[in-house]
């Protein structure tokens, strides 16, 4: 029977992470994971991720996972693909489907990181085509480059569905309404108000009382609910959609673990079925690791630090690494998985609700309720003393109103004008004692596309507004579209006065639009004058 | 002793629902109403709701509705659903074809 | 510890399996209250849901079947309707396969015996064979044939008894292992559990092989050991046959279900030896081994997925044959386990039968030959 040192289960984030540390410790690592491609949910994730430089912050998820396949490679982790694991045996056996065969292997650890699967709800016809989960649709547009319908109705607003929803509109699908049971917003206000300001509207408190259609999905009925999460009879709403996506949460795909005889625990908190781990991801069985979604819900980048862990503890556990260099090795990283679970939506604030922010701000209602920010926010967190700028010119307007973790834009700007500071969940702040050159990087390290230059001198009577575009075509010099404001409402014409986009902007264009002073803090998209936004 | 341990508590009686007809586990076609019924019938773990109606024992072992049965018999019992055990984890993983399962070099094995 | 002391019954059955399930339904019937103790959180998760679903009479020991004779008259045809729930009762008949004239042997020695209890069983050819079951593959050349077995299905079977004796008023507590039985004055009566003393005039310990550990805390030993099984089953495929199947070499037995599904048990040859972790887990071998010998008798199942694998142990015998008995030694005692992998197609007579003993002191069928002491050394 063929042995390893480490056998990884899964070559997503969590996966590739762990094989790479235990392969650079000199261990044999060989990686098995089901799918034709690596990488797990990386490929998918065209967006920026938030976090700090140590989390690829500001880095597209594939491209993170471009380069986990390359140090993988580099350290000589055999990744097998194609490779279904039936099941995980006494004396950490491990029987794999390779191909029409099955391969029986053996390894000293096992780290499994199968990562999760998306729950479901049910509601009349939820079983009709055209129902499908976030997964699947990101997977069917990044992965697969087909479009997974026309006009599509969101379900959930946590961060998979906030994303999601962008990626439909870059895919060219018309988003008609973002649903959730939830009384507010789940995911990271920046996500919500990106697509807010393309005009999707947002129903919370509502569910789906109705998929409609016989063979497939043609239209979707909503209602609003009540405070039981039960629908109020009389509230019903109506969309013609081709497709429903769901987005209410992931489950950890832990059968493996508890086929192996792992001590599981139920815990909501961690989605589901988890393994019972130590702070390094080892199991009850001594050897036996889970790294990832797989013990409890959080996001790649957490993922990634875990799998790092679970690795480094596999090669200390087989004598590959020092006790001491474990010790030190892993303080690091757990400092940087602590600086993820900080913030508004650390795992340990789950269903909490704040009121204000570390700074004391009360937080805004309306990106709750709506997704974007009103203009008594704007009072409070734009026209702050410290982001108000008294001199004439270019400015930055950072319109992030949420301790999420996540800093990128104090090191995008070089002459220091944004300060996050130590602590990473901390509201940036601008030093309006430096003059801003206008050179458009804080707007393309915003992983949440929440930073705007203003200039409300830019033409008498008229200001210039930067922002991020991420769709296609890209507008063109010159070309006359229409403005549009933080909830999408068209405020009238706007003209492109320039177009960037360079290596550094890693393929998100800086556009600028000339609109009246009066919409200088008003307007926050472009809509291209042929269709709408998105297409 | 957990209440849930005593399959004589009173539960009330099965009184129907409106959306009773709503199609709880895909692969098997077990609807809600059917595993309502089941609970009503004594049936108080996700592992005897498999076994009494097949609901989870289908192509996806119950990846989709091994939480929607949870919460559905941990309404009718007016427990946490935590409380219930998940139902077994069995190989195969994934559904595998017999000629391929029985594919192995027996002299590697 | 204090416990708490239960309200008494009439008869306390430890085991919430097929055997208990189906005895406290027949005793219930009979107007006895009854409480019956599961140690697990599920009913019928032992061997009850964990079998071939065969109710079969051909290849049965002597002993017991007669039992098996008379649940296939009297009960299985109308069990269904009995309990509101079907248990899938299909009587097809029995083909135990071979491929060699060693097989052949085996086959016509289990038919001679059974002929001689008055079964209607008898040897079939290949051309036979596969005018039953044209599925067959060519190398499949003799088989003993009993019309009137069939199989049913465990998993509802076990269950349909629990929901109807609870609805007559059984009480069925989970997660309440048995301790220890104690013994008043000389006749049991008390039976000790984590949470509770529960007291009764009688006792039946029907616990698969954890009968053996209970019953030596009142001095009982029935020679038994746990040995680990494995069983697959398909996902649904067309209808292709009706009948049990079983092989003279044990490589495989199963049927398919009313669903589709086929489920088969198979063996590795190591069943003996098998080790787990604490509950019944499949080995890495067992199901590839199962698919081998099926497919080499079932080509056209090929193609067939496995959806799943299990184990489970069942509490085999030093003479294979259960015991079935009341223990004079301890008044008010009754055994009924060491089925040793073949109880399902019994349990209903059991049931009824050992309800009988408990409740009038005597059963319609002779049950003498089945006693909990019938274990002598060597002369």
């Amino acid at each position: 029977m063929k042995r390893y040192d480490l056998i990884v289960v899964g070559a997503g984030p969590a996966g590739l992470s762990a094989a790479i540390e235990a392969a650079r410790c000199g261990m044999s690592v060989a990686v098995f994971d089901e799918n034709t491609k690596p990488g797990g949910q990386l490929f998918k994730q065209i967006h920026k991720f938030f976090g700090s430089k140590e989390h690829q912050a500001k880095i597209r998820g594939y491209k993170i996972g471009e380069t986990l396949l390359a140090e993988a490679a580099d350290a000589g982790v055999e990744v097998f693909l194609n490779a279904t694991v039936a099941g995980i045996y006494l004396d950490k056996e491990v029987l794999v489907q390779i191909g029409a065969a099955m391969e029986h292997f053996k390894a000293d650890t096992i780290i499994i990181a199968t990562g999760a699967a998306e729950n479901m709800v049910t509601f009349d016809g939820w079983t009709l085509p055209g129902v499908i989960g976030a997964g699947a649709a990101q997977t069917m547009m990044n992965l697969y480059g087909i479009k997974p319908g026309q006009r599509v109705l969101m379900l959930g607003s946590g961060n998979v569905g906030l994303v999601v929803s962008f990626q439909l509109m870059q895919a060219g699908c018309e988003v008609v309404a973002l649903v959730d049971a939830a009384p507010k917003v789940g995911g990271y206000g920046v996500h919500a108000a990106k697509i807010a300001r393309c005009g999707v509207p947002f129903y919370l408190s509502h569910t789906i009382t109705k998929a409609e259609g016989s063979d497939c999905v043609s239209g979707v009925e909503i209602s609003q609910v009540d405070e039981d999460f039960a629908p109020i009879p009389g509230t019903q709403k109506h969309f013609d959609v081709d497709t429903i996506c769901l987005a209410v949460g992931l489950s950890p795909m832990s059968q493996l673990l508890k086929m192996a005889g792992c001590n599981m625990v139920d815990d909501p908190r961690r989605g589901g079925q988890v393994p019972q781990v130590d702070e390094n991801g080892e199991t009850s069985i001594p050897g036996l690791f889970a790294a990832g979604d797989v013990s409890g819900i959080e996001e790649a980048s957490s993922a990634m630090i875990q799998g790092r862990m679970s690795g480094l503890a596999a090669a200390a556990y087989l004598g590959f690494l020092s006790e001491q260099d474990k010790d030190n090795r892993l303080a690091d990283l757990e400092i940087a998985l602590d600086s993820l679970h900080q913030g508004m939506f650390a795992p340990g604030n789950k269903g909490k609700t704040f009121t204000k922010t570390d700074e004391g701000i009360a937080v805004s209602q309306s990106l709750l309720k709506k997704g974007y920010l009103d203009d008594a926010d704007l009072e409070r967190f734009i026209h702050r003393s410290d982001q108000t700028d008294e001199k004439s010119g270019i400015h930055p307007v950072i319109e992030c109103t949420q301790n999420i973790p996540c800093n990128p834009c104090q090191d995008a700007c070089t002459r220091g004008c944004i300060k996050v500071g130590k602590t990473i969940t901390a509201l940036p702040r601008i030093d309006a004692t430096i003059s801003c050159t206008g050179c458009g990087m804080c707007i393309a390290s915003c992983s949440g596309q929440a930073i705007f230059l203003v200039d409300e001198d830019y033409a008498p009577g008229y200001a210039s507004i930067t922002l991020p575009y991420e769709f296609l075509p890209r507008p063109q010099k010159g070309e006359l579209g229409t403005a549009l404001s933080r909830s999408g409402q068209p405020l009238g014409h706007a003209e492109i006065i320039d177009v960037r986009s360079a290596k550094t902007f890693d393929q998100t264009t800086l556009v600028t639009i000339k609109v009246p002073v009066e919409q200088a803090m008003t307007a926050r998209f472009y809509q291209p004058e042929t269709n709408a936004a998105g297409q | 002793m957990k209440s849930i341990n005593d399959r004589s508590q009173d539960i009330g009686p099965f009184v129907s629902q409106t959306d009773d007809a709503i199609i709880i586990c895909r692969c098997e076609e077990i609807t809600k109403g059917e595993i309502r019924q089941a609970i009503h019938d004594g049936m108080f773990t996700v592992n005897e709701i498999r076994r009494y109606l097949r609901a989870g024992m289908g192509l996806c072992q119950g990846q989709t509705c091994g939480k929607l049965v949870k919460n559905l018999i941990a309404r009718e019992l007016n427990v946490i659903p935590d409380q219930l055990d998940p139902a077994t984890s069995r190989s195969p993983m994934r559904p595998m074809e017999m000629k391929v399962l029985g594919n192995e070099e027996v002299s590697h094995v | 510890m204090s416990k708490h002391l239960s309200k008494y019954n009439d008869v306390i059955i430890i085991g919430g399996g097929i055997i208990g399930n189906a005895t406290a339904y027949y005793l219930a019937k009979k107007g006895l209250s009854v409480t019956v103790l599961e140690a697990s959180k599920d009913i019928g998760i032992g061997g009850s849901s964990r079998n071939g679903g065969g109710v079969r009479q051909s290849g049965r020991d002597t002993r017991e079947l007669p039992l098996a004779m008379w649940g296939i008259k009297n009960l299985w045809p109308g069990l269904s309707e009995e309990l509101g729930v079907d248990v899938e009762y299909t009587q097809k008949g029995n083909l135990r396969l071979g491929k060699t004239a060693a097989h052949q042997k085996i086959l016509q020695g289990l038919t001679d015996k059974a002929v001689s209890c008055g079964l209607d069983v008898r040897m079939i050819n290949g051309d036979e064979i596969r005018a039953i079951n044209p599925y067959l593959s060519d190398e499949v050349t003799c088989a003993s044939w009993c019309p009137t077995d069939g199989h049913a299905n465990p998993l509802t079977a076990t269950l349909g008894y629990y929901k109807k004796a609870r609805e007559l008023g059984v009480r069925f507590i989970t997660e309440s292992p048995c301790f220890e039985l104690r013994k008043i004055k000389g006749v049991i009566r008390q039976v000790v559990t984590p949470d509770a003393i529960y007291e009764a005039d009688k006792v039946l310990v029907a616990a698969g092989f954890d009968s053996r550990k209970i019953l030596a805390t009142v001095g009982i030993d029935v020679p038994m050991m746990p040995l680990k099984m494995e069983c697959l089953v398909t996902e649904a495929e067309p209808p292709m046959f009706l009948q049990m199947l079983g092989t003279a070499d044990a490589d495989f037995y199963g049927h398919q279900s009313k669903h589709g599904s086929f489920v088969f048990g198979g063996s590795s040859g190591f069943e003996h030896l098998n080790k787990d972790n604490g509950s019944p887990i499949s080995s890495s071998i067992g199901a590839s081994c199962t698919c081998r010998g099926i497919i080499k008798y079932f080509p056209a199942l090929a193609d067939a997925k496995i959806v799943r694998a299990w184990a489970g142990w069942l509490d085999d015998c030093a003479d294979h044959v259960p015991v079935i008995s009341p223990v004079e030694e301890v008044p008010g005692l009754y055994i009924t386990c060491a089925f040793s992998g073949h109880g399902f197609g019994i349990a209903p007579a059991v049931g009824y039968n050992v309800a009988e003993m408990i409740a009038d002191g005597h059963s319609t069928i002779d049950l003498s030959a089945l006693r909990y002491d019938r274990f002598k050394p060597k002369q």
